[in-house]
């Protein structure tokens, strides 16, 4: 596990702030049984896009025998950070980890002009740390695009390759309807005999493309037995940050979000966006050198995604009402390789009545969409996405079932251009249907 | 660095995708699986057909670049590390299965397929590739020709040896030779294809393998035995095998290696156990049984701790899939993990247990040991930090001592990895002046130039 801490030693030729730790590349033996898991490796059969090859990179950095070169800082953005590698190393390295804290180091060795920092810096420091703003001043759909430009202006040679990731974005918004913070309550009490309370973790593009999700989400827990608390303060989880290579500002949003959380009397902290809740459960190594032990300890042992730990709890089925239908089950990489979670959404699914699962093949292969990566390769991305879709197509099922906001977005835009006939629902949205109206 | 001209002639001949040359890509091509070492190639090739293989060759001939063939880079004795620098040609994307013949049971395919994908192919429909190196999901099977891969079938299936019938491969001097080919007979003239396998890449590049198939068993069980004394599981596997039974089967663990194991797995596997013996027993349903109740009786006898049969092929998959990780899981435990592939006759596994366990006292070191105990090929893996220069001093010497016992016992340095680099040593002592001289002088014949793989299996002078 690598631990980050923001003051110590200079390693080789990164950089004494946000340098992967030493040990994490060590580690890695060159087996290779992470080659066939990695996406990127099998876009190019390069060895230097697989997680074999970007951990040796770094430690060729870290050993002072490569500089931090332009195609160090391009495997660092090229991986997906799907994390795939880690599920399937024996040996314990986190590839995706390292390769995300390279970001960091591209961020700060190899500055950008000012056009694309000024955006960037926007993005990341303002809009995103600030909840308000984003519903009021920006169009969601706006949010994906300027990241896409912010991308763009940093990488100028992009822009040869024409507007198609623009069209892209566009095509992936979903219809929008009105943002869910501020409609949510800040207590929605639990349905029948109480079971607990829990605190809920509502992410940004739930709550701005997904609210019907989130709000399925909260009726569900609360038809479960437990008081939902919704802080409205919530700020964003940091994940973007952390993709973009910005661990500043992580660190601000995941402090703000510690606080925040910790001072609510509430038994567990449960999210229904994997990427927030893999990031959620990282604090305890962003913040480490910096917050007290026992209170990342603490909040650490809270997190539950909502699928876990309606699974841990065991669902109260006795009230479901039948939901006929077939669904298979794509498992989001921050959910399945992140967070360990893979049993447990398909057991739900299972207790759902009327639902019958029809595994698909790469269950857990990713769809390619991997917050901005989707836009930045579009190509790459698309191939990605090709792979799952005849998975998908060769189950024949209605509906096609995840649970990360990422995927949603990029599988249902694949599922349109192919005019597929599967609609894409969160788990949730599933269970909202299987549970009555109060 | 690699001279623009000879470069740009590459290009030129083999097509821009087919040769890179950034730093960043030598760099990650310098490496197999085998700790500690790394050279930068200048210049790396990756051919989609024999032609191109030849070109690369060709060029590389004209202007006496070294040249390594590299598969996946799983070797585990620095076979594909380009110690002399020069060219790396990369096999992994001649990876077309090119034909079943269900006639004649054969499968021909590109060098560069990866193990699991043949099997897999030719199990739809309904046939057996049953060479399975730990390896398999990654590893090529150009690379296990070239090693010779032996793999958890190996005691009653063979090794890849038994499986090759044909060759198709491209000579240092650029000229193409066809070898063996689908008739089950052939004694045509000198045995080219048993000299290339296990040649670990000095001889030849091979390009096209073909190999035998054979129907798949029609029923197995899969047995796990837990001891509490690891040379009782030897005994075990000793009188398994005068029992006159011989399991498809029988890979050992001991206690270090099922703890990293099951740190990865969480299968459940007992922690407190000295080692572990994963059988399997298959064939014909009616024989299965009887062996089945065999191999029981005699792991009770012996007195095994526990004896636990899989519920299901599924449980069975997933015991053999955990076996394999046994190396990776290992090298949680510290930075570097050095492994060697001694092999012993089989009646000898419980005395190397106990050398194992006395040198292991005696040089201060942490080691794991697994490997595929019926045909009594050990993997006593060093687990220690490579910036330790007196642990590292100490694991060489512990090797040493070791490979004298495995040689006086009439044993092998290498059971299937390989000299490469990390053996030449070894190896003479085991064949003598007299063996690494005629060895020698093959290598001379096939390649007078001494550009392909150079610096591998023999000490060369001045080394
Ligand atoms: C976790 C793990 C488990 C393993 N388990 C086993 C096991 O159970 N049994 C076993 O035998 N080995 C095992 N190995 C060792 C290794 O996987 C084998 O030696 C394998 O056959 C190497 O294949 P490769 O494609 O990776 O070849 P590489 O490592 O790339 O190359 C191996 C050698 O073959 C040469 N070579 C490769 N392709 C060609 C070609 N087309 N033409 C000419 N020369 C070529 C190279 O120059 C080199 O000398 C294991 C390794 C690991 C990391
Ligand atoms: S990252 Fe893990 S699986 Fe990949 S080569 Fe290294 S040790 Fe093996
Ligand atoms: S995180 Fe995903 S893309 Fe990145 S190296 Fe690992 S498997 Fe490959």
């Amino acid at each position: 596990m690598s631990k980050q801490t923001s003051k110590k030693e200079k390693l080789g030729n990164f950089t004494a702030v946000d340098a992967p730790e030493y040990e994490a590349v060590l580690q890695c033996m060159r087996c290779g049984f992470c080659l066939p898991t990695c996406p990127t490796f099998m876009l190019t059969g390069r060895e230097r896009s697989s997680p074999r090859g970007r951990v040796a990179l770094a430690r060729a950095v870290a050993e002072g025998r490569l500089e931090f070169t332009a195609a160090v800082k391009d495997e660092a953005f090229f991986c997906l950070d799907c994390r795939a590698c880690t599920t399937s190393c024996p040996s314990g390295v986190r590839a995706g980890e390292v390769m995300e804290i390279c970001r960091s180091q591209a961020q700060q060795q190899t500055p950008q002009g000012h056009m694309g920092k000024s955006i960037r810096d926007f993005i990341l420091r303002r809009m995103l740390p600030d909840p308000a703003l984003l519903e009021k001043s920006m169009l969601p759909a706006r949010l994906y695009q300027r990241l896409g430009i912010q991308w763009l202006v940093r990488h100028s040679k992009a822009l040869k390759l024409g507007p198609a990731w623009m069209e892209k974005a566009e095509g992936m918004m979903p219809k929008l309807d009105a943002p869910l913070r501020p409609q949510l309550p800040e207590l929605t009490p639990a349905h029948g005999e109480k079971r607990g309370k829990v605190g809920f973790f509502l992410g940004c593009i739930m709550t701005l493309m997904y609210p019907e999700v989130s709000r399925q989400t909260v009726r569900v827990l609360a038809h479960q037995g437990f008081d939902v608390i919704t802080p409205k303060e919530t700020k964003c989880c940091g994940a973007p940050h952390l993709n973009e290579g910005d661990r500043q500002t992580a660190r601000e949003l995941a402090r703000f979000n510690l606080e925040l959380f910790l001072a609510q009397d509430v038994d567990y902290i449960v999210t229904d966006c994997a990427g927030c809740g893999a990031s959620l459960k990282e604090y305890e190594e962003l913040l480490a050198a910096d917050e007290d032990h026992q209170r990342l300890e603490l909040f650490r042992s809270k997190v539950r995604d909502v699928q876990e730990f309606l699974f841990d709890k065991g669902l109260r089925t006795e009230e479901l009402l039948p939901v006929k239908t077939s669904v298979t089950y794509h498992e989001p990489c921050h959910l399945c390789h992140a967070q360990n979670i893979s049993n447990q959404p398909r057991a739900l699914l299972k207790m759902i009545p009327g639902v019958e699962l029809r595994e698909m093949n790469e269950a857990s292969w990713c769809c390619g969409s991997a917050a901005t990566w989707g836009l930045k390769f579009s190509e790459e991305s698309k191939q990605v996405l090709d792979r799952k879709l005849a998975n998908v197509a060769a189950t024949n099922v209605e509906h096609l079932i995840t649970a990360n906001p990422g995927c949603h977005l990029q599988l249902a835009w694949g599922l349109k251009q192919a005019g597929m006939k599967q609609d894409v629902l969160h788990l949730m949205e599933l269970l909202g249907r299987a549970t009555p109206e109060n | 660095m690699i001279d623009k001209n000879i470069l740009e002639t590459l290009v030129l001949k083999l097509g821009r995708e087919a040769v890179v040359s950034e730093p960043e890509d030598l760099l990650v091509l310098g490496y197999d699986s085998t700790p500690g070492l790394h050279h930068t190639p200048d210049v790396v090739i990756y051919p989609t057909s024999s032609e191109q293989v030849q070109i690369a060759m060709q060029i590389a001939r004209d202007n006496k670049l070294p040249i390594t063939p590299r598969g996946s880079g799983t070797g585990l004795s620095g076979g594909s590390i380009p110690i002399k620098g020069g060219m790396v040609i990369c096999l992994n994307k001649m990876n077309q299965i090119l034909e079943i013949d269900e006639e004649n049971l054969t499968a021909t395919c590109q060098a560069g397929v990866v193990t699991l994908d043949l099997f897999n192919a030719v199990a739809a429909k309904g046939l057996f590739y049953p060479p399975d190196p730990g390896s398999q999901k990654i590893s090529t099977l150009g690379g296990n020709v070239m090693e010779d891969a032996g793999g958890l079938r190996g005691l009653k299936y063979g090794v890849t040896r038994d499986y090759v019938m044909a060759l198709k491969c491209v000579l240092p001097d650029g000229s193409l030779l066809s070898t063996g080919g689908k008739s089950v007979k052939d004694v045509a003239g000198y045995a080219f294809k048993d000299l290339l396998v296990g040649s670990e890449g000095t001889l030849a590049i091979i390009t096209e393998i073909t190999v035998k198939l054979i129907p798949p068993p029609q029923d197995k069980r899969t047995f796990l035995a837990y001891f509490d004394d690891i040379r009782i599981a030897g005994t075990a596997v000793s009188k398994i095998i005068a029992a006159k039974i011989i399991p498809s089967t029988m890979e050992i663990m001991d206690k270090a290696t099922i703890n990293c194991v099951e740190d990865y797995v969480k299968i459940g596997l007992p922690r407190q156990m000295a080692a572990l013996l994963l059988i399997e027993v298959d064939g014909h349903p009616a024989m299965v049984a009887e062996e089945a109740t065999e191999v029981e009786r005699i792991l009770n006898d012996v007195g095994a701790a526990e004896v636990h049969v899989a519920k299901d092929a599924a449980e069975a998959a997933s015991l053999a899939a955990a076996r394999r990780t046994a190396l990776s899981a290992l090298a949680r435990v510290s930075p570097t993990t050095l492994l060697e592939d001694a092999t012993v006759p089989r009646s000898m596994l419980a005395e190397t247990f106990t050398l194992i366990e006395r040198l292991t006292q005696k040089y201060q070191l942490t080691v794991g040991t697994f490997g595929h105990a019926g045909d009594g090929n050990l993997h006593p893996t060093v687990l220690c930090d490579e910036r330790n220069t007196d642990e590292m001093k100490r694991a060489h010497a512990f090797y040493d001592e070791l490979y004298e016992q495995v040689l006086a016992w009439g044993g092998t340095v290498s059971g299937e990895h390989g000299i490469g680099i990390a053996k030449k040593d070894y190896l003479a002592r085991q064949i003598g002046p007299g063996g690494v001289a005629v060895m020698k002088r093959i290598k001379q014949s096939f390649d007078p130039d001494g550009i392909l793989n150079p610096g591998k299996i023999f000490i060369a002078n001045g080394e």
